[in-house]
């Protein structure tokens, strides 16, 4: 594998969404593009490992030890949304209707994919309604099987500790991601949030 | 209700078809593989938005299109009347990525060109249809039966038609949990939301099937009746995987015996369970399989693996009929979901059969024809024209079909 054409097309059909073929074009595209675009990329990505990493605290994406959420005093310190992924925090920030703390879980429960609840950042977030002074914990995962499941899991694991448990009103569209939920959409699924019993 | 076009690019064999259909009775004559079943296929395709037949909705584009469209697509459309209302149907099949991608289809289902999920079809066109191999719901594997109830239930209860979705996700999540579970100490937590799930799905399916069940036997056993002049008495059964009713609380089998040896012809069906004491009996059950699911990594109890029986005189049709008794049976089934489809949505189904007259003898051809013609539309399809006396193609639309091509017929002209 030391041929770098070869190297960059299995590089890039390790992503997801991407196959064979449109790994080559990608890597044939890049070969024949001014140095610029191949070196912009190759730099981006090095620092994206380098420079970001996982907030201490809620486990989104950081480039110090607290995410900018995390860090701002003016968020609401009772209140954990809990999401499946960073890019869920990207869609619920634009709606501009929630001014609380987050909690990334990097996934969710998955039978199919072997993921369990021991894959998932679920012990730190009992600790952290253990430890904060939290009053509501808002079930944000997604509106599928798997979303579900973890939904449920967590509110389980949650209920002795005497807090709030909320999840995310009906209306998203079943079986697909809070990510491409519309702005509107997703504002009133926050705003209609019910206590899971 | 009636289908009063049909539109078809891509389709099968079909590169274009546009088809005006008449109220009544509708024949297609053509040789084999010149797109008879295809046809009917498309039909059935726009009322549920399955295919019946295909494996991989690929299967329905036509080769061609692959070869000479930009991009690939196929398209059935159609136009439902009912009550003075028109509702367009219709579904295309989009090449993703273009011609040569070799990535998957896109699907998308219109309603009056709006953009609606495939299950938002059912119900608008009620369809029964029969095909030859059909006769495998009487002589075939359970599945063949489960097929059947599915579809059926499907057509007369959306609702039906999302919990049996949810339940199939639900059967093979929970497998692969209890397959995880196999040499360790079984979450709690995640077995119960799993259950729970199962059974929350599973109990609507099995009440529905229960109550779908009771009246297909009184309705098969008519149609059957009628069909075979009175010989012998059938009955449809259900066999469902979960013992609805616990054994202890079963009539004693010598008491039984004392109670058919009174009054022999007395047949009293199983009571209908209310949703409540099935999903109570659910529970019950997956909690003394716990150990024995985990270790086969599968769910060994649920409608996935329901059974419906026909029994001629107490005999299993399946197993002890002939060839002859059991396309009998696959008959009356048919004929008697024409009546059920009725009943739940208060429209009579477009009756779909494929070739199934050359099959029958003349008195059973008499009884078809004259639930044909009790419908508001039929469409009917043969090889021969000759399995139609010359009166009931006198009152029927002719078509024949070549190479995927329809042409108006009447059939005296050679
Ligand atoms: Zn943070």
């Amino acid at each position: 594998m030391s041929d770098p054409i070869e190297r960059t097309i299995e590089a890039f059909s390790r992503l997801p969404g991407i196959g064979p073929k449109t790994a080559a074009r990608l890597t044939y595209f890049l070969l024949r593009a001014p140095n610029d675009v191949a070196l912009d990329l190759a730099d981006a990505l090095k620092a994206l490992k380098e420079e970001i990493h996982y907030c201490r605290r809620c486990f989104n994406v950081a480039q110090g030890e607290l995410c900018s959420i995390c860090a701002d005093p003016g968020r609401d310190q009772h209140t954990i949304c809990v999401v499946e992924e960073p890019l869920d925090i990207v869609a619920i920030e634009r709606t501009g209707a929630y001014r609380g703390l987050y909690h990334v879980l990097h996934g969710a429960i998955n039978p199919l994919a072997n993921v369990g609840p021991e894959d998932l950042r679920i012990n730190e977030l009992v600790e952290r309604v253990q430890k904060e002074e939290v009053r509501e914990v808002i079930l944000a995962t997604n509106p599928n099987m798997e979303g579900e499941a973890t939904a449920m899991y967590i509110a389980r694991l949650l209920e002795p500790l005497g807090v709030r448990i909320t999840r995310l009103a009906h209306g998203l569209p079943i079986g697909g991601d809070l990510e491409y939920a519309d702005q509107q959409t997703l504002a009133q699924a926050l705003e209609g949030r019910r206590p899971i019993s | 209700m009636y289908l009063q076009h049909i539109s078809l690019k891509n389709f099968r064999n079909y590169l274009r078809l546009e088809l005006d259909l008449p109220q009544g009775v509708t024949v297609v004559q053509g040789r084999n593989a010149q797109g008879k079943t295809n046809l009917l296929e498309a039909i059935a395709y726009l009322a549920t938005g399955k295919s019946l037949r295909a494996l991989t909705e690929r299967e329905l584009v036509h080769w061609l299109a692959f070869e000479q469209e930009p991009i690939p697509y196929a398209e059935v459309a159609g136009d439902v009347l009912r009550d003075g209302i028109v509702t367009r149907l219709r579904i295309v099949l989009t090449q993703q990525g273009g011609r040569g991608s070799g990535s998957g289809l896109r699907k998308v289902v219109m309603i009056n060109g709006v953009r609606q999920r495939a299950i938002d079809l059912l119900g608008i066109l009620p369809i029964v249809l029969f095909l030859p191999e059909d006769i495998s719901l009487v002589s075939g594997p359970p599945s063949a039966r489960r097929k059947y109830l599915n579809l059926l239930l499907c057509q007369i209860d959306r609702e039906y038609c999302s919990h049996l979705d949810a339940y199939t996700k639900v059967v093979t999540r929970r497998n692969a949990q209890l397959r995880s579970f196999q040499g360790k100490r079984p979450d709690p937590t995640l077995l119960a939301f799993w259950n729970d799930a199962l059974v929350e799905h599973g109990t609507y399916i099995i009440h529905r099937r229960q109550e779908i069940i009771a009246r297909l036997d009184e309705l098969v056993r008519e149609q059957h009746r009628i069909l075979t002049a009175g010989h012998g008495r059938l009955r449809v059964e259900y066999r469902p995987s979960l013992t609805l009713i616990p054994p202890s609380t079963q009539v004693p089998k010598a008491q039984l015996a004392l109670a058919l040896a009174k009054e022999p012809v007395a047949y009293t069906p199983p009571p209908i369970l209310p949703p409540h004491k099935i999903r109570k009996r659910f529970q019950e059950t997956l909690n003394t399989l716990q150990r024995e699911e985990i270790e086969a990594g599968a769910t060994l109890v649920g409608p996935h693996r329901d059974e419906m029986a026909f029994l001629l005189d107490g005999r299993d049709v399946r197993t002890f009929g002939s060839r002859g008794q059991q396309r009998t049976v696959a008959l009356a089934v048919k004929l008697a979901e024409v009546q059920l489809i009725e009943e739940a949505l208060g429209t009579s189904p477009l009756l779909l059969l494929d070739d199934v007259m050359s099959e029958l003898d003349e008195e059973r051809r008499a009884r078809v024809l004259h639930v044909v013609r009790q419908v508001p539309q039929a469409i009917l399809t043969t090889t021969d024209w000759d399995v139609f006396d010359a009166d009931f193609l006198a009152h029927a639309y002719c078509l024949q079909v070549n190479e995927g091509i329809l042409t108006e017929k009447t059939p005296d002209t050679p």
